[in-house]
């Protein structure tokens, strides 16, 4: 470098240095008087309940003083508060027993998301195009209740829907009885990865129509069919907890673990063995076992009713011999004997089904024959077995929904067949549908927590069908691919603003009602949806007249039949002060199972799958990502950048080949690949993976938002959106896991694909 | 020959700290810029008296006058740096804190009615840090044990009592908190701060 490039370099740098350091943003904002008093650098930990899934893992909130952007009466500004610094597990709580996974941990990203709803927005442009105005809370709600006014006015309350995910606890009762009071139809619950299929079949085995619980801490042998229970499925945390105790919490023993799923999951790789089956026939696995159990009389052949919904269980299942089960599932007639005796000999044992193999539309008969299964070996009730979260019964002044009235759909339909029988295809069909169909056309639908254009396959036309809905509500906090379709938007508050409560329906052995108050003061102007549903109550031209005021009252209301605790202190103080109440419920406060046998039988059918299997031969199986589950999280930044445990995949979609299919096919690792079933084609970066069947390819939900904040909307593709209608024909849900697909190689890496190390493998030979 | 360039550096630098309205860069500034986490400065100039040592100067939203308070008899560690004793940080005080005792007295001064009418439209003041480090630093300060250990507040903040609106009297810089330590037999591991 010569003097006179020196002197130029220093005198630029010292320009930009003076530059850079002017301006003085902070005295642009307007700093409001703190609401309440904060010890400065002093830490309170608060209770809430984690929102991120169903299990309802209670949580500790890290609250601390700290600057905050808020918006206070319009006016946006920065004010001194307690806001939440941090989440953890809550030690006391018997669903995460102190842990909570990275979807838990990231969930306190939702409270201060960038493009977090900030406040009431109606919409000002053509719908879809994501163009909304602010308006005051007052006139949002005005608009509401005039559409729900002139619903009533016609007398066609039934027009009304509500669209939801799967909610426990008051919130869902309340939803629940602002409908049934205003004459519309129950909630209509729609998620993709739903267990529907598994309650209904619980429901016929056991008489209890509820997610099971297992006792895996005490278990000695676990055997479970696709189930990715410790990364995705159920109650993770819980599981994971119970798990571990299983394995090495147990001075001398150590409980062994069979893992039956045609895709290795992150619970498939902790086990001890890891068993292939053909897609589909994870049932006669499961009876080709009993087979063997039963011939070699290695327990007593009594399973009860759940074995007497089995087909021949009395003779011995002939049908299910180990030589004829290897030709249904691919797995040997030898592994077949072995997997048996070990799974009698080992007590107490216990088989788990979730997951892929319910996907399919046998998967009510897999279910049911996992069942009978678990009870042959005398696993149900027992310790170390399947058991049931004790749920509180319906009566004893507690309205919340029995399972079964919210399990899915009104009357057990689907939301496409919902939306179907309820939203005129087309002008044709209008009159038609008028004049037959029970149900008047839908006019106003709110949504709440579901997004139906994402998570259901575009064969159902979900999208089309709300284009067709006159008005739409949703009470989202982000603009997500189905809240960007609605007319109105009135935003919840975080779950760590507002109160909150669930009642675990499976993880721990103890019945628990969590609930939490307000954790922080909200920071924008939006309103908890459950106390807008109130006020919408009490303006409507004929008032509801629903009980409580405030949701908390509500809440409070149904902890009024629980036991008081040590020193007399009653269940709702207990309750607010360590983030629920559990323990043993009174006599009578428990709900019974239902004592009606069913006069059914299942047997073995083969699996339907969409697609020619000449032309399309390869199975497809979309599976929930440890990230996002069901895409739900995908606008989180902290799950975005978390690898994968497998792949090591992040901010990304992909799709995970066998090495010796993409040899075949000519692709290699990153390469970019076009997967396409007979209901359409999606593109990802190609991962090589040798825990997957040659015939499958596999790729993670989450990815393919349209819209869905700045961090996930457009990135990767959407593999949901190729499924094709196939449903189980009992219970109505979606078999994902039951559409063919082809694959070609669309062209090189295109940079889209990023991992987080080089390859699976060290050597990275796996593309060879 | 290198004179001139580096004479233009430390001119270049010199009007950079002159500039009048320079970012507080106090551990609790009031607005992270970025919306991601990191140990990188925020802008170069920061990054630049970092390196050189070379503190803004705050601008307080009113002269408070230290002195004054302080000869009425209101102690420093009650009323309005309560948090001192509690916890890492000693706090200042909001708006409503003032108002506590100036609803009822000196309300016809002049500063007095104007605090008074920002408390009215429901604002706060916004005071700006003395002392502090930057994020960057990855100092951590507690209060609390110093107070315990009967440290006084001037050996680290000066005469603030003797002054109106407080100064950097002191220059807090690793030296001086290793020197006492030493001097007092405290903990002087590196993970004592840095964590």
């Amino acid at each position: 470098m010569d003097r006179r490039s020196f002197i130029k370099l220093t005198a630029i740098t010292g320009t930009s240095a003076t530059l850079a350091s002017c301006g003085n943003p902070e005295h642009q904002f307007i700093r409001f008087l703190p609401e309440d008093e904060m010890v400065p650098g002093v830490a309170v930990w608060k209770p809430s309940v984690c929102p991120a899934c169903g299990a309802g893992c209670g949580v500790l909130a890290r609250v601390m003083d700290a600057d905050a952007d808020v918006i206070r009466k319009g006016q946006a500004g920065v004010i001194r508060m307690g806001v939440v610094k941090k989440l953890e597990g809550n030690p006391d709580h018997p669903v995460s027993l102190g842990g909570l996974c990275s979807r838990g941990q990231a969930a306190i990203q939702i409270t201060y998301h960038p493009d977090r709803l900030r406040h009431p927005l109606k919409r000002s442009g053509a719908r879809g195009s994501g163009q909304f105005q602010e308006v005051t809370w007052d006139a949002a709600i005005a608009e509401l209740v005039s559409h729900l006014d002139a619903l009533e006015g016609a007398g066609n309350q039934k027009a009304l829907a509500y669209l939801t995910r799967r909610r426990t606890g008051q919130r869902a009762a309340l939803v629940g009885q602002f409908l049934a009071k205003f004459g519309a139809p129950a909630p209509i619950t729609y998620e993709l990865f739903g267990d529907d299929v598994l309650r209904r079949a619980n429901g016929l085995s056991f008489g209890r129509e509820q997610l099971p619980t297992f006792d895996l801490a005490r278990a000695r042998h676990v055997l479970s069919f696709g189930a990715d229970f410790l990364g995705t499925w159920n109650s993770p945390v819980a599981q994971a907890a119970a798990y571990g105790t299983m394995r090495q919490g147990r001075p001398g023993i150590r409980g062994s673990f069979v893992q039956v799923e045609s895709r290795m999951t992150q619970t498939g790789a902790n086990a001890d063995e890891w068993v292939p089956a053909t897609p589909g026939t994870e049932g006669a696995l499961a009876l080709g076992l009993a087979h063997v159990i039963l011939n070699e009389k290695l327990r007593p052949a009594d399973a009860g009713r759940a074995g007497s919904l089995i087909l021949g269980w009395s003779e011995g299942l002939p049908d299910f011999a180990p030589d004829r089960v290897e030709k249904i599932t691919g797995v040997s007639a030898r592994r077949i004997e072995r997997l048996a005796r070990d799974f009698a000999a080992r007590r107490p044992a216990v088989a788990i089904v979730a997951g892929p193999p319910l996907a399919h539309t046998n998967g009510l008969f897999t279910a049911v024959a996992v069942n009978a299964l678990n009870a042959l070996v005398g696993s149900i009730g027992a310790e170390g077995g399947l058991l049931f979260t004790p749920q509180r019964s319906a009566g004893g002044g507690l309205a919340a929904p029995s399972p079964q009235r919210f399990a899915s759909g009104a009357e057990g339909r689907t939301i496409a067949q919902e939306l179907a029988a309820r939203i005129p295809r087309s002008l044709e069909s209008m009159a038609a549908d008028l004049a037959s169909a029970s149900m008047p056309p839908l006019q106003v639908l709110l949504l709440d927590g579901a997004n139906p254009v994402f998570t259901a396959p575009r064969a159902w036309k979900v999208r089309e069908a709300l284009d067709k809905v006159s008005f739409i509500a949703s009470f989202g906090s982000f603009l997500d691919d189905s809240t960007i379709l609605s007319d109105l938007i009135l935003p919840d508050h975080s779950f760590l603003e507002s109160w909150v409560d669930a009642t675990p329906e499976s993880g721990p052995l103890v019945a628990v009602a969590s609930v939490a108050a307000p954790a922080m003061k909200p920071l924008h102007e939006t309103r908890s949806t459950p106390d807008v549903l109130l006020e919408v109550g009490r303006r409507l031209r004929k008032p509801l007249g629903l009980t409580a005021q405030t949701y908390d009252e509500t809440i409070k209301a149904s902890f009024a039949s629980l036991p008081a605790g040590e020193g007399g202190a009653d269940a709702w103080t207990i309750a607010q002060k360590q983030g629920g109440w559990w323990g043993e419920l009174p006599r009578g406060a428990a709900a019974p199972p239902d004592d009606r046998k069913p006069a059914r039988s299942f047997t073995f059918v083969d699996p339907q799958f969409d697609g020619d299997a000449n032309q399309y031969p390869y199975h497809f199986l979309p599976y929930p990502s440890t990230q996002f589950l069901d895409g739900s999280l995908a606008h989180l930044p902290w799950l975005q950048e978390q690898p994968d445990p497998l792949t090591s995949a992040m901010w990304s979609s992909w799709v995970e080949i066998n090495p010796t299919t993409a040899e075949k096919l000519g692709i290699a690792a990153g390469d970019v690949v076009e997967v396409a079933s007979t209901h359409g084609s999606v593109k990802a970066g190609a991962v090589l993976s040798p825990g997957l069947a040659p015939d499958i390819v596999a790729m993670p939900v989450g990815q393919g938002h349209g819209s869905f904040t700045r961090f996930a909307s457009g990135r990767g593709d959407n593999p949901v959106s190729i499924l094709a209608p196939m449903a189980e024909p009992e219970s109505g849900t979606l078999a994902w896991a039951a559409t063919r697909v082809k694959i070609t190689r669309a062209g090189g890496p295109d940079g889209k694909l990023i991992l987080f190390a080089g390859s699976l493998r060290e050597e990275g030979d796996l593309g060879r | 020959m290198c004179a001139a360039g580096l004479a233009t550096c430390v001119l270049s630098t010199l009007v950079a700290t002159g500039c009048s309205s320079f970012r507080e860069t106090a551990a609790d500034s009031p607005r992270p810029s970025a919306d991601v986490f990191t140990p990188a400065h925020e802008t170069f100039g920061q990054s630049v008296n970092e390196f050189l040592w070379v503190k803004s100067t705050p601008h307080q939203p009113i002269e408070f006058p230290h002195k004054t308070h302080v000869a009425q008899g209101v102690k420093c560690t009650e009323y309005c740096h309560e948090a001192v004793t509690k916890g890492p940080r000693a706090g200042l005080p909001s708006l409503s804190t003032c108002m506590a005792c100036h609803t009822q007295f000196a309300t016809d001064r002049p500063l007095i009615k104007q605090i008074t009418a920002i408390a009215d439209k429901g604002e706060d003041l916004q005071w700006q840090r003395v002392y502090g480090y930057s994020p960057q630093s990855h100092v951590r300060f507690n209060h609390a044990p110093h107070i315990r250990a009967n440290v006084e507040c001037s050996t680290c903040h000066g005469d603030v009592a003797g002054e109106t609106v407080a100064t950097r009297n002191v220059d807090l810089n690793m030296g001086f908190c290793v020197s006492c330590h030493r001097q007092k037999n405290a903990p002087n591991e590196c993970i004592t701060c840095h964590f």
